[in-house]
C-alpha cells in the first residue's frame, strides 16, 4: 500500500508493508505510479534481474529507486511486475516490464532523483513502513 | 514527514529582514537571514523552510549568515532560495544539496526584433510549432546525439564546443554568465551512468517547473538600463527555464552517494544527511567540484540548443533568417551553482565557495565578471514568475555585494504543493483560463498544467519588491507571457 505526500515544490511516497521484500516492491510501484498516469497499462514482456548491495536499509531503498529511475532514463523501460528479496543488505529483484510506448503508456512526472530528505524505513507494530522525497 | 508550521524565532531586523538567531539550535555556527516582508514572511513560516536555514548555519566554515532569498520555500537538505558561502581556509565545505539535483538549472532571455502585433496573428501556430519542435516532458529524447567523447568535450568546453559545431555563435557565448564554462570541469569525474542519462538529453527541456515562454515587455522600469539591454515596451522575447537534465541529476545523486560516510570521516556532525557535505580541500570534495562544474557546462549547452532549436522554428513561421529577426540572447544566468568568488567579510577580502540553491548572482555595475556593455549597469538578473502573470529582468546592485554574496531571488517561490495544486484545478481547464488571458499553454498533460497553474506560486511581483527594497537588485522590465510550452 502507497500513498503520495504533500511536499511543496517534490512529492513524497509513503510505503507500508507487512513484509520488508513487499515494502520494496511496494516502493517501485508508487515510484512508477508517479512516471506513469496509467500504470495498470504496462505489461510484463521483458523480464530483468537487479542485485543491489548496502549495510543500511534506508540507504538500500534510495539504491533501489534511483536503480529503477536509472532503467527508466536511459533505457526506457516501465515495470508492472517486482519480485523483491531483501536480505542482510542485499537486493535480489526480478522485473517485468517493457520499453515505453506513448501510444499507451501516459507518462506523467519526471523524477530527477530520490532524495535523502526525510527518508525513512521503520518496523511498525504490523509490518514496515518507508517514506522518501522525490525531487521533481 | 509531514509539513509543520515553522515554530522558531524569527526576528525583524528591518522592513526587509528577518533574523533566526545562531541560540536557536545547538550548532549553528551563524545566524539565519531571510529577506521578506511581512505579507511574506507569514507565508515563509507555514513550512519548514525557515528550520532549513537554521540547519545550513551548521555547516563548515560558514561565512556571515545562512542567507535566504524572500522566494524561499521548503526543499529536501537546504531550502529553495538559500545562499551560504564558505571558506576553504577555515575549513569550508562543499555540499552537492546546496547547488542541488539540477546543477546549473538556469534561465536565459532573448529579444526579437517582432511586436506583439506581428506575432498575435500566428501566435497560436507559433507555440503549437514550438511544442512540436522542442523536446519537452518525461522520457523525451533530444535531436542532437553526442557519443561519450564528444560530451566530455562539450563539458570540459561549454557552447564554445556548439560553436565549431555551428550551433551557438561568438555573441552567444559572451552573453552567457561565465561565458558558458566553469574553469576546472573534470568530465572525468563524471559516472558513465550521468552520461548515459544525458546522452540523449541536451537540447530538451525536461518537466516539472521547467519552460520555454513567448513573452512581452510589459512595461519598462529603468529606460537607461532596457535601452542597453535592447528591450522596449510591446516588444516580443522568449525566455527559456531548464538545467543539466539527467546528467546533472546523476552528477548530484554519485556525490551523494560518494559523501555517504563522509562527513563522520571528517568530524562533521549534521542534522541532515541531504546537507552531506567534504571540506573543499579534501579529496571528496575536490571531486564533487570537478563533476559539478562538469554538469553545469552541460546545463550551458542545453539551454544553448533550446534557444537554437527556438531561432529555428521562428525563422520557420515568420520566414526571415534568426538574426534579422533580431534574436540575440539578452543574458543567460545560473540560479542552482556554486562558484569561487571574491567577497568582503567582516572587512578583510576573502575567496569563498557560494553555494546558490535556487537563488541567482547579481552584481552590481562595475564588477569585472560582467560583459563589457553591460558593465555600466550591473548584471542582468532573469527572474521566471508564473505562466499567467509575470517575469522580470533586474539588475544587480552593490548591496547584493553588502548583504547577500551578490545574489538575489530565483523566481516566484512556490506556495501550494503539487497535491494542493491538483485538488485547486479540479474540473477546471487552465489551458482556457490562460486562453481567455490572451495566453496559449500547451503541455504533454493537464496535470503537468494543474501542478503548475499560477495560483500555486507567489506573486513574483512582491517578490521582486522585496529584492529592491533590500538594495539586491534592480527592475528593469516587467514581462508577460503570452505563449508557455511545458513538459
Amino acid at each position: 500500500m502507497y500513498e503520495v505526500f504533500e511536499h511543496t515544490a517534490d512529492l513524497g511516497l509513503r510505503i507500508r508493508a507487512a513484509t520488508l521484500d513487499e515494502l520494496f516492491a511496494e516502493a517501485g510501484r508508487a515510484l512508477y505510479s508517479v512516471l506513469v498516469s496509467n500504470p495498470e497499462s504496462i505489461r510484463p514482456l521483458k523480464q530483468l534481474r537487479v542485485h543491489l548491495q548496502t549495510s543500511d536499509l534506508e540507504y538500500l531503498l534510495l539504491d533501489w529507486l534511483n536503480e529503477l529511475l536509472f532503467l527508466f532514463d536511459t533505457q526506457h523501460l516501465v515495470f508492472c511486475q517486482f519480485q523483491v528479496h531483501v536480505e542482510d543488505g542485499s537486493l535480489e529483484a526480478h522485473l517485468g516490464g517493457e520499453p515505453v510506448d506513448s501510444q499507451r503508456h501516459r507518462l506523467d512526472h519526471e523524477v530527477k532523483a530520490v532524495t535523502y530528505h526525510g527518508l525513512k524505513v521503520r518496523r511498525t507494530t504490523d509490518g514496515w513502513l518507508a517514506e522518501v522525497i522525490l525531487d521533481i | 514527514m509531514t509539513q509543520g508550521r515553522f515554530e522558531g524565532p524569527l526576528e525583524r531586523v528591518n522592513d526587509y529582514l528577518w533574523r533566526i538567531p545562531k541560540s536557536y539550535k545547538s550548532g549553528m555556527r551563524v545566524d539565519g537571514l531571510i529577506f521578506a516582508d511581512e505579507r511574506l514572511i507569514e507565508h515563509i513560516r507555514d513550512d519548514q523552510a525557515p528550520e532549513q536555514v537554521a540547519n545550513v548555519a551548521t555547516l563548515p566554515g560558514i561565512q556571515y549568515a545562512s542567507l535566504a532569498m524572500p522566494d524561499i520555500h521548503w526543499g529536501y537538505g537546504f531550502c529553495i532560495g538559500g545562499v551560504c558561502a564558505t571558506d576553504p581556509e577555515e575549513g569550508g565545505v562543499i555540499s552537492p544539496g546546496g547547488v542541488g539535483y539540477d546543477i546549473n538549472c538556469g534561465v536565459r532571455l532573448v529579444r526579437t526584433r517582432l511586436r506583439y502585433e506581428e506575432v498575435q496573428p500566428k501566435l497560436r501556430q507559433l507555440i503549437e510549432a514550438l511544442f512540436r519542435e522542442i523536446p519537452t516532458g518525461v522520457g523525451k529524447t533530444g535531436k542532437y546525439h553526442f557519443d561519450k567523447q564528444e560530451l566530455r568535450r562539450l563539458m570540459s568546453e561549454g557552447p564554445r564546443y556548439l560553436l565549431k559545431r555551428g550551433l551557438a555563435t561568438e555573441r552567444d557565448i559572451e552573453f552567457t554568465e561565465a561565458q558558458g564554462r566553469l574553469e576546472g570541469a573534470e568530465p572525468a569525474s563524471v559516472s558513465d551512468r550521468a552520461l548515459d542519462r544525458g546522452a540523449e538529453q541536451c537540447g530538451t527541456l525536461g518537466s516539472g517547473n521547467h519552460f520555454l515562454e513567448v513573452q512581452v515587455v510589459d512595461r519598462i522600469f529603468d529606460a537607461q538600463a532596457a535601452q542597453i539591454l535592447g528591450l522596449s515596451e510591446g516588444q516580443v522575447c522568449i525566455m527559456i527555464h531548464s538545467g543539466s537534465r539527467g546528467l546533472g541529476y546523476q552528477v548530484c545523486d554519485d556525490a551523494l552517494h560518494m559523501l555517504r560516510n563522509i562527513p563522520e570521516k571528517y568530524g562533521i556532525w549534521l542534522p541532515d544527511r541531504q546537507l552531506a557535505c567534504a571540506p573543499i580541500h579534501s579529496p571528496e570534495g575536490q571531486k564533487y567540484l570537478g563533476a559539478m562544474r562538469a554538469a553545469a557546462n552541460f546545463a550551458w549547452c542545453n539551454r544553448q540548443l533550446l534557444m537554437w532549436q527556438a531561432r529555428e522554428v521562428f525563422q520557420q513561421i515568420f520566414g526571415k533568417p534568426w538574426d534579422e529577426l533580431g534574436m540575440h540572447l539578452v543574458y543567460d544566468v545560473a540560479h542552482n551553482i556554486a562558484k569561487l568568488e571574491e567577497h568582503t567579510i567582516d572587512g578583510r577580502r576573502k575567496r569563498v565557495w557560494v553555494h546558490r540553491k535556487g537563488a541567482t548572482r547579481a552584481f552590481p555595475p562595475g564588477h569585472p565578471e560582467i560583459p563589457q556593455a553591460y558593465r555600466d549597469i550591473g548584471q542582468p538578473v532573469i527572474i521566471p514568475g508564473d505562466m499567467g502573470r509575470a517575469s522580470w529582468v533586474l539588475v544587480g546592485q552593490a548591496g547584493a555585494m553588502e548583504k547577500s554574496f551578490g545574489t538575489t531571488c530565483h523566481g516566484a517561490g512556490r506556495m501550494m504543493s503539487r497535491t494542493a495544486a491538483i485538488h485547486e484545478a479540479r474540473g477546471r481547464r487552465i489551458d482556457k483560463e490562460l486562453e481567455s488571458q490572451g495566453i496559449i499553454a500547451r503541455a504533454r498533460s493537464w496535470k503537468g498544467l494543474a501542478e503548475e497553474q499560477p495560483a500555486a506560486y507567489k506573486d513574483v511581483d512582491v517578490v521582486v519588491d522585496v529584492v529592491e527594497k533590500a538594495g539586491l537588485s534592480r527592475k528593469v522590465a516587467r514581462m508577460r507571457p503570452i505563449g508557455v510550452i511545458k513538459g
